[in-house]
C-alpha cells in the first residue's frame, strides 16, 4: 500500500507585527519615565527614604546616607551604626551612633571624610575659577525614614562642623 | 482590447530593522527609567554670628515660630499673640505656674502618638494658616524635634509648615506658609 507522504512545503514567515505593536507601547512608557536626574538612590531594605510634596529638584552635591544599619558618604562606608535595646519600648531597637566613635557630638570617622570632601570641593571650585563650582557647603542627606532624631543631630552637627551648612533632605516625590 | 491586470499582492513591509532599532533602544531606556521621583527638602543650620540688631516694633513683636514635636504632640512656640490673645480665650488654653503645658496639638489617640498618622496634622495646618494670616511676611519656622522622634515625623512637620492644604494662593497652588526651615537640636 502506497503512503503518500507528501509534505507541505509552506513559506512560513514569523509575524511580528503583534510584537511591534507591544515594543512600541514599552517604548511610549520608557520614553515617559525617561529621567537625566542628578542623583539616584540605591534602594535597599536599610534605606528606606519618606515621603513629601516637595517639589524641588535635587542638584548635585555630596551624598550622605544614613541607613539604619551604616554611614555612607559618596557611595564609601563610613562607619556602622549599633542597634541597642530601646529602654522605654522593651522589646524595640534604637538605632545609635557607637560611643566610641564620637568625640562630644562629633561623629569623628565622619568629620574626617567630610572635612576631606569639603577641602577637595574647595580646591576645585578655585581651580574652576567659575561661581556655579564654588563650594557652598551644601549636602545631600537620604536618611532613613525610622531614624531617630538623635542621630539625624549628631550626623547634621558633624556635617556643620566639617562646613556643610546647607542640608537638602532627600524624599520621594508624592502624587 | 486588452485589460491590464493589477498584481492584487500587497508588498508586506519589512519590520525586522525597526525591530532591531527597538530591541536596543529599550535595555538602554530602561537603564535611564526613573520609577520613583525624587525632591529634596531644603534646611539650613542655625546661624552662628553676632546677634542683629532688633528693629522695635511695639505694636506688633515678631514672630519667633517653633514647633516643639514630642512624643506627646506637637507644641507650637513663639505665636502666643495670635493663639492665645491676652486674657481672652484663645486656641491654646494658657498653663497654670509651673505646670507643664499640654501640646497645642495633641495626638489623636491620647497621651502618646504611636506613628505618623496619629498626629493631627489638619488640625497643625489650620493653626499655621491662623498664623500666616498674621504674619503673612514671615517666612521661617524653627523645628525642635525630641531625641526619639522618627526622622519621618520631621519630614511631615515641614511639609505641613510649608504648604497650606486649605488656602490657595495666588497662582492658584497650595499657599506657601513657612518655607524655610531651620532644624535646631532640641535639649541634649
Amino acid at each position: 500500500m502506497a503512503v503518500k507522504a507528501r509534505r507541505h512545503t509552506v513559506d512560513a514567515s514569523l509575524n511580528i507585527n503583534s510584537m511591534m505593536d507591544m515594543m512600541t507601547i514599552i517604548l511610549v512608557f520608557l520614553l515617559k519615565s525617561y529621567s537625566t536626574s542628578d542623583i539616584s538612590v540605591a534602594p535597599s531594605d536599610n534605606l528606606q527614604l519618606p515621603t513629601s510634596s516637595s517639589q524641588k529638584a535635587p542638584e548635585l552635591a555630596v551624598n550622605l546616607v544614613v541607613a539604619s544599619n551604616q554611614i555612607v558618604v559618596d557611595g564609601v562606608p563610613v562607619l556602622n551604626l549599633d542597634k541597642t535595646p530601646d529602654e522605654e519600648n522593651p522589646g524595640q531597637n534604637l538605632t545609635t551612633v557607637p560611643e566610641d566613635e564620637k568625640r562630644g557630638q562629633v561623629i569623628t570617622k565622619l568629620y574626617d571624610r567630610l572635612l576631606e570632601k569639603a577641602e577637595s570641593s574647595k580646591a576645585l571650585g578655585e581651580r574652576s575659577g567659575s561661581t556655579e563650582h564654588e563650594f557652598k557647603g551644601r549636602i545631600l542627606m537620604q536618611v532613613d525614614r525610622n531614624m531617630p532624631f538623635a542621630v539625624v543631630r549628631e550626623v547634621m552637627y558633624t556635617a556643620g562642623q566639617a562646613q556643610f551648612g546647607e542640608f537638602r533632605f532627600v524624599v520621594y516625590k508624592s502624587e | 482590447m486588452a485589460v491590464k491586470r493589477r498584481q492584487e499582492d500587497a508588498q508586506e513591509l519589512n519590520l525586522i530593522p525597526i525591530m532591531n532599532l527597538v530591541t536596543i533602544l529599550i535595555p538602554f531606556l530602561i537603564m535611564a527609567a526613573e520609577f520613583v521621583q525624587l525632591s529634596v527638602i531644603d534646611s539650613t543650620l542655625p546661624a552662628i554670628g553676632p546677634p542683629q540688631p532688633v528693629e522695635e516694633e511695639p505694636e506688633k513683636p515678631p514672630l519667633n515660630l517653633s514647633l516643639a514635636v514630642t512624643d506627646a504632640g506637637i507644641t507650637v512656640l513663639g505665636a502666643d499673640a495670635v493663639l492665645n490673645p491676652e486674657g481672652s480665650e484663645g486656641e491654646a488654653a494658657p498653663a497654670a505656674e509651673g505646670e507643664e503645658r499640654p501640646p497645642t496639638v495633641p495626638c489623636k489617640s491620647g497621651d502618646t502618638c504611636t506613628g505618623v498618622d496619629d498626629y493631627d496634622w489638619p488640625e497643625l495646618a489650620r493653626i499655621l494658616g491662623l498664623i500666616k494670616d498674621e504674619y503673612p511676611d514671615d517666612e521661617n519656622v524653627i523645628i525642635v524635634p525630641d531625641s526619639r522622634i522618627r526622622y519621618e515625623i520631621i519630614v511631615k512637620v515641614m511639609d505641613e509648615s510649608r504648604d497650606d492644604p486649605n488656602q490657595q494662593g495666588p497662582d492658584g497652588r497650595a499657599r506657601t506658609l513657612f518655607p524655610y526651615v531651620v532644624i535646631a537640636g532640641g535639649a541634649l
